[in-house]
């Protein structure tokens, strides 16, 4: 019998291809510790690709989901995930973005909507993302995000596969956790009549305790991170253990190796006073993702030109709130509090404004902060709604502010160089440097 | 506003659209009336009025600039809550008693955060609307409206029985069936009230005591029926989008010869098409089914963009519409994505659908109306 044919994995082979070759030169440089855990972060990333491939060329069931959608529910069911906003997220350095960014215009998307949402947008209409077993989609925690699954669920080719939505309450409270606790459970047995998999709790709660002892892990490394010279800096720490944490290995013991090895190798730097570069200069908190679509036009550029160490980042830091297993009710309870209240990005950008001030309140603190950017970047609208709040909260703490205003992914947006002169300009402004 | 409508009604509804604290509303005020100003049609004006307290829909009329706001917001915040939230601090809704707000979108949401910290205001709440639409979502909102009821009897110093909610709900529903009998007029071959005219009756109705409203309602409904308008109007146009509250930018259309005779707009059609029902035993059950589920939606619920497409084609074969016009202000992430696919629904049906982005306060008009000639034209009008 002939092989079923998959148009639509051209991109998702393409990507895995673009990370083989991005591993190879990993490799080059494997004398470097950092470089052997990046090799091994890469290591997890094509397991993952490998698993979903499998899944699709084998007829085996996988799910399409976030990492804010309790990932450990489906690592307990040994079922394969991958994020319909992968690209955008974790494969931005492929070299046919721009012109993908350029075809989700096209489209008739305009060029105002945050552009992980519009090329997302895009691969799906333009069958390019994997179709999956069921789908969770994302409802939180801005406004793109519902949007974007609103045209998956209308999608001819995906109108027929199950989905599930987690209804996201605003709030931080009591009624909110026990309200997204149920819509948790419900997804939980969403999944099992779907997929045909069993939701065992005995293996659910062994999940999630290996979570837990990769987020205490995470929790001992950030601790570390708060030496000064801080013992990484851009390169290696937050996007790298929320990857493993949230979405490789979530729940998997060789994601708990690899954040001890994270430890182990941030602690022989803060014994011997080293950092990133030779001189830390200014102690700089990035608060969102990474300008993924271009890191390495700026970040290196930030710690040779003014010595500025990216000390924290959004995805680096966060409540590592333990979740109580002794009891299933708890156990739900406890996945709703991590991945509604605590999880990056969803717990600034899915509620009330109190944690955009509340985390740079305790990071600032916490990490010795120079300075304070918000990055701007164009999807976040909330947050641009939120920067005379995060201005004031940095007044008010004595840290200088700086808004940049970028896309993270197109570079195109505010160029590398454009942003290169507006922080230069605000460090010598602030004296700092 | 230019009319051609000779009614005195008319004229305070018109009235009451140009300008915020309107002279009903001052009037209310002067003999010492509360109101209180919400965000998004998605708030229960009925508990508020149930309190008797006039709900207000929030709008930034009359708004020139947004130097204020520009130090809390940024450039790619959607116009609407910039302008209102300029209005704000320099003190143009002082006449308001308090604020509602709702996560409606991620640009009005943080008008609560915002306005909370440099605003000061004793009575603010947000409401927390659900994104889903089914049974679990009705029962959270139910909820947040019980809870809400609470807050405002214990601000307001007002006991808010069960049945002080169902006379306000009769109220609004009333209202409501006022209103669809103005759409019903529109549905004519010579509409005798025109797009622009419409708008400004649906915008006075949120900024007006219900039953005074009503009343002009009536007298304008009593005015208009049996008469007819002038014709001659190059297409029948329907206008499709979210915060609209200017009856200049339609006029600007209907200059150019289509006449707007329907829409889905939430300061139009989709605030008043169903009632909410009178039939259930828990008006804040009934309020939350409505709000949730029932009443047409917008594209921040999930999963009903079918229901919202079917929506607009009912209306356009009801209303025999020739064209679609799909209006959203820059920055917004949900309509940008709605009209994208109501785009793709229309050409299934072959409904000529144009998109237009636009500013809160109506600028570039040459603009518009260059291109609103080259869809009629498209339209062989
Ligand atoms: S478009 Fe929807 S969310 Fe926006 S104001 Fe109107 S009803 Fe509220
Ligand atoms: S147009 Fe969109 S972004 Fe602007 S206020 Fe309305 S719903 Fe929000």
């Amino acid at each position: 019998m002939a092989k079923k044919e998959h148009p639509e994995m051209a991109r998702y082979l393409s990507e895995r291809d673009w990370f083989t070759f991005l591993r190879e030169q990993t490799i080059a440089l494997a004398e470097i510790p950092e470089m052997q855990l990046q090799t091994k972060t890469l290591d997890s990333l094509l397991e993952m690709y490998g698993r979903i491939i499998d899944a699709v060329y084998n007829e085996k069931p996988f799910v399409a989901s976030y990492y804010c959608l309790a990932p450990e529910l489906l690592t307990a069911m040994d079922l394969p995930y991958y994020m319909v906003m992968q690209t955008p997220f974790l494969a931005s350095s492929v070299p046919y973005l721009v012109d993908d960014i350029d075809a989700s215009e096209a489209i008739g998307l305009g060029n105002d909507l945050c552009t992980a949402i519009r090329l997302s947008i895009y691969y799906v209409e333009a069958n390019l993302s994997p179709l999956p077993t069921c789908a969770l989609n994302l409802l939180y925690p801005c406004d793109a995000a519902p949007l974007l699954h609103e045209v998956i669920v209308r999608n001819e080719r995906w109108r027929d596969i199950p989905m599930f939505g987690c209804d996201p309450p605003y709030y931080m409270d009591d009624r909110s956790l026990d309200y997204f606790a149920d819509q948790l459970r419900q997804m939980g047995n969403f999944v099992a009549t779907h997929t045909g998999r069993k939701l065992d709790l005995d293996r659910l709660k062994e999940t999630v305790e290996e979570s837990n002892r990769m987020f205490s892990l995470w929790d001992e490394y950030n601790q570390l991170r708060r030496n000064v010279p801080s013992p990484h800096g851009w390169g290696i720490g937050g996007p790298q253990a929320f990857s493993q944490a949230w979405v490789y290995r979530a729940g998997m013991k060789e994601g708990t190796e690899w954040f001890q090895k994270l430890v182990d190798i941030a602690e022989l730097n803060v014994k011997s006073g080293v950092g990133p570069i030779p001189k830390e200069k200014i102690r700089l908190f990035w608060f969102d993702l990474l300008p993924f679509g271009w890191v390495m036009d700026f970040l290196p550029w930030l710690e040779e030109e003014w010595g500025a160490v990216m000390v924290m980042d959004m995805f680096g830091n966060f409540p590592y709130t333990m979740i109580d297993t002794s009891s299933e009710e708890e156990m739900w309870r406890g996945l709703a509090r991590r991945n509604l209240f605590d999880a990056p990005m969803v717990r600034q950008a899915r509620g009330v404004a109190d944690n955009f001030s509340g985390d740079i309140q305790r990071i600032v603190k916490d990490y010795k902060i120079d300075v304070v950017v918000w990055p701007g970047h164009m999807g976040h609208k909330d947050g641009a709604a939120t920067v005379g709040i995060m201005r004031e909260t940095c007044r008010d703490l004595g840290v200088p502010f700086v808004h940049l205003g970028l896309d993270l992914f197109d570079r195109r947006y505010s160029t590398p160089e454009q942003v290169k002169d507006k922080i230069s300009e605000f460090f010598r402004a602030m004296g700092l440097g | 506003m230019e009319t051609s409508i000779k009614s005195k009604a008319f004229e305070q509804f018109s009235e009451a659209a140009e300008t915020l604290a309107n002279p009903v509303l001052q009037e209310w005020k002067a003999k010492g009336g509360r109101i209180v100003g919400y965000f998004c049609s998605t708030v229960p004006e009925e508990i508020l009025t149930a309190a008797g307290v006039v709900p207000f829909r929030m709008r930034a009329t009359g708004s020139t600039g947004t130097e204020e706001s520009d130090a809390y917001y940024s450039s790619i915040n959607c116009s609407f809550p910039r302008h209102c939230f300029n209005q704000a601090l320099t003190g143009e809704f002082k006449f308001l008693d308090g604020i509602v707000c709702v996560n409606s979108c991620d640009h009005v949401r943080r008008i609560y955060d915002n306005w909370k910290r440099f605003v000061p205001t004793d009575f603010i709440e947000v409401l927390s609307l659900p994104r889903k639409t089914g049974p679990d979502q009705v029962g959270w909102y139910r909820d947040e409206l019980a809870m809400f009821r609470d807050k405002v009897a214990k601000y307001f110093g007002v006991e808010l029985t069960d049945d002080a909610i169902w006379k306000a709900i009769k109220l609004h529903n009333e209202t409501r069936r006022l209103q669809r009998k103005l759409y019903e007029l529109r549905k004519q071959e010579k509409p005798p009230i025109t797009g622009a005219e419409t708008l400004a009756v649906m915008v006075a109705g949120t900024a007006m005591p219900k039953e005074q409203y009503n009343e002009m309602l009536r007298e304008l409904l009593d005015e208009l029926t049996g008469s007819e308008g002038p014709g001659g109007h190059r297409a029948r146009l329907m206008i499709v989008g979210g915060i609209l509250d200017d009856p200049a930018y339609i006029q600007v259309i209907e200059d150019q010869g289509g006449l707007v005779v329907a829409d889905s707009l939430c300061f139009g059609s989709r605030i008043m098409w169903v009632d909410v029902s009178e039939e259930m035993a828990d008006p804040f059950q009934a309020l939350a089914q409505y709000y949730v589920a029932d009443r047409p939606s917008c594209p921040r619920m999930y999963g009903e963009h079918d229901n919202r497409a079917r929506y607009v084609k009912d209306m356009t074969r009801d209303f025999k519409v020739d064209g679609v016009i799909g209006e959203r202000l820059m920055f917004c992430d949900m309509w940008v994505v709605e009209h994208y696919m109501l785009d793709q629904d229309m050409k299934a049906d072959g409904i000529p659908f144009l998109k237009l982005d636009r500013e809160y306060i109506t600028s570039g008009v040459g603009q518009l109306r260059t291109r609103v000639q080259a869809f009629l034209e498209t339209m062989g009008r």
